[in-house]
């Protein structure tokens, strides 16, 4: 199977801004965003609540809110300018056809009057094109796949009938029927427990490499992060301010709004201090953003950092970081002192194995 | 299935009993000139005592309500005594059910194929002038009196499009009136919770992931959002449909249609205990009957519903 890292853009999101109206005032959710998604790769896109991580995720599928528009720039998919698709005709060739969804919440996300079985075969009838009982047994394949077990007898059940984690293999499922390229995992564990995070994530993993699939991972939780993402990209206040490979961005980070997150880590603290956090709060999306968005939560920050936006630095052929740090005019600055041996202790570890 | 209606029928024939017991009881604290009727004023009280012992109103009470329970599983409510004078009520009620049950189950049909799809269209529209159209007249009919809108319309839509003010069941034209009268209140019922239900199911989760796989907006109304939001409205159905049904006492009064709701508000003035009693009866009776078939409708259409064991889970 051809594997991750072959430098083939499956899709190119360029120049992307994104704006909603509220209530007579213009919101810019996304700022101005250029990213490539490379074909088989898994990319965490991470970020605070609020930072445009979902929205960028539902401009791809067509699913903004009524009130959300594409500004400018272009979603390049398939030689197909999908950012100026205007119909529902146009999207239905690529929402679930071309790229699927993992949603947030298994416990909601079923509809609770139907069997799953039916759930994941009006999938299938959609996309694969097959009916009756070619249908039905795609379908036990698809519940196999997703490790549910006694799969006829489950498929007539009822979404009640499930724990979370069951259910969470079934909306797995569902997004397999569509016979994807393209994956989204929209906070895939957030609504489960530790013990089950780890199996979907191990699972949706062994999909990935079973159906060849490109995935997508939106999250807030850099310990997911680490476990399943080739890439990260870190997101804040609808741009995305540091781009690299997974060891890159968790053990050579460059922008200080990704050290002030992997500082966060809970692992990271010592003990019998406080844990860190954050100072201040995110940008007003109402008003427009001068510079560096993370320039007044920034302790490092220059004055650049308030009158211009730092453009992409290069960090590697892989790492990208928007900050004004890594131009060469800029004072030396290191990061804090714990992350310091974090970075030393990780890139240790990496050359290791 | 069985097990479950079965369960529930028989709770029902308990709260039936329960209200008919309820019913006489009260029905015995009136004043026993309600027994008496027109004849009570030629009567020495002499006469009186024995007409009435005659009525076995001097029995015990306990005695009373076992007579009164074996005549009526007999189909005997007793006689009429003031409204049409020894005519068994069974026979009067007989006379007047047709015209209740044509013009309540009329006004049903038409407040269902208006309410439910303003209900859908509205929810669809949400927020543009259709709902705003909509719910202007959910308010109205909802907040004015029902009383005042009925007058309104009697005294005035009859005379701007010359139409006859009292029914007469040979000309057609006299029963619209009264049919659209008794349709406002329910279709904005129906409408309102239709809207209601249709918006809270368009906003769920699974209605996201739904569109996320790619169905077609016309086919997830229909599939997904139309069939969940109908169980709330499967239980509540049958009940509101009774309840128009029963409810056209004022409507039957204001057109003199002969119904049973004319009859009871007629009964009740002339203190004709009996089919007052009867009437009561009856109307409890469709009442319970149309949570029945809530209930059992919910059943049928809710898979969380565990069926046999009796008990609901959600």
């Amino acid at each position: 199977m051809e594997m991750t890292q072959t430098k083939s853009p499956i899709l190119t999101i360029h120049n992307l801004v994104i704006k909603f109206t509220l209530r007579g005032r213009v919101l810019t959710a996304i700022r101005n965003i250029s990213l490539d998604l490379y074909k088989g790769e898994s990319l965490a896109i991470v970020g605070e609540s609020g930072s445009g991580k979902s929205v960028l995720m539902k401009s791809i599928m067509g699913l903004l809110d009524k009130n959300g528009y594409i500004d400018q720039g272009q979603i390049i998919y398939n030689h197909h300018n999908i950012a100026q698709f205007k119909t529902e005709r146009e999207w239905l060739s690529i929402r679930g056809k071309e790229i699927a969804m993992v949603t947030q919440d298994p416990m909601t996300s079923l509809n609770p009057l139907k069997t799953i079985g039916k759930q994941i075969e009006e999938c299938v009838n959609l996309h694969q094109r097959l009916k009756g009982k070619a249908a039905y047994e795609e379908t036990l394949k698809l519940l196999k796949d997703v490790g549910i077990h006694d799969v006829e007898k489950r498929y007539k059940q009822y979404p009640h009938e499930f724990s979370g984690g069951m259910r969470q293999r079934i909306v797995i499922a569902i997004a397999l029927a569509c016979k994807p390229q393209i994956l989204i995992c929209d906070e895939p564990t957030t609504a489960l427990d530790v013990t089950i995070q780890a199996q979907i994530l191990q699972l949706l993993k062994n999909l990935q490499q079973k159906y060849g699939l490109t995935t997508v991972y939106i999250t807030h939780d850099l310990g997911v992060v680490a476990k399943v993402a080739d890439r990260i990209a870190v997101m804040y206040a609808g741009d995305v301010i540091e781009v690299g490979k997974t060891h890159e961005i968790f053990f050579n980070g460059k922008h200080p709004y990704t050290w002030a997150l992997i500082s966060s880590l809970p692992q990271l603290g010592s003990k019998g201090e406080q844990l860190f956090s954050i100072k201040g709060t995110p940008p007003n999306l109402f008003q427009e953003i001068k510079g560096d968005a993370f320039a007044p939560r920034n302790q490092y920050a220059l004055k650049i950092d308030f009158v211009e936006r730092p453009p992409f630095f290069k960090v590697s052929d892989t790492h990208y970081a928007r900050t004004w740090l890594l131009d060469p005019l800029a004072p030396k600055v290191e990061p804090p002192e714990a992350l310091q041996a974090f970075f030393a202790e990780g890139r240790r570890f990496a050359h290791e194995s | 299935m069985l097990g479950y209606i079965g369960k529930r029928l028989l709770q029902s024939v308990l709260t039936l009993f329960i209200i008919i017991t309820i019913v006489f009881s009260l029905l015995r604290l009136m004043p026993e000139e309600g027994y008496l009727g027109a004849a009570a004023d030629k009567m020495s009280p002499a006469q009186q005592e024995i007409y009435l012992t005659n009525l076995g109103l001097r029995d015990p009470l306990l005695v009373q309500l076992g007579n009164f329970y074996a005549n009526l599983f007999q189909g005997d409510l007793g006689k009429s005594v003031t409204y049409r004078t020894d005519v068994p009520v069974v026979t009067i009620i007989a006379d007047k059910i047709l015209y209740s049950l044509l013009f309540g189950l009329g006004a049903v049909a038409l407040s269902l194929l208006l309410g439910v799809p303003l209900g859908i269209l509205m929810a669809q529209m949400k927020g543009r002038w259709l709902d705003r159209l909509g719910t202007g007249y959910i308010v109205i009919v909802v907040a004015v009196p029902a009383a005042v809108y009925y007058l309104v319309i009697q005294m005035y839509i009859t005379e701007i499009f010359h139409l006859p003010m009292l029914f007469d069941e040979y000309r057609p034209v006299t029963w619209i009136l009264p049919l659209i009268s008794m349709a406002l209140a329910p279709t904005a019922s129906y409408a309102m919770w239709m809207r209601r239900y249709m918006v809270d199911e368009l906003n769920k989760d699974y209605i996201k992931l739904a569109r996320a796989k790619g169905v077609k907006e016309r086919t997830l109304m229909f599939k997904h959002v139309l069939r969940n939001a109908f169980i709330p409205m499967a239980q509540y159905l049958p009940a509101t449909i009774l309840y128009t049904i029963i409810g056209s006492i004022y409507i039957e009064s204001l057109y003199s249609i002969p119904g049973m709701g004319g009859l009871l508000v007629d009964a009740i003035q002339r203190q004709d205990n009996a089919i007052v009693q009867g009437l009561v009866l009856i109307f409890s009776s469709l009442g319970i009957i149309g949570l029945i078939l809530g209930d059992i409708a919910m059943a049928m259409v809710d898979p969380r519903i565990k069926l046999g064991k009796g008990e609901s889970v959600r």
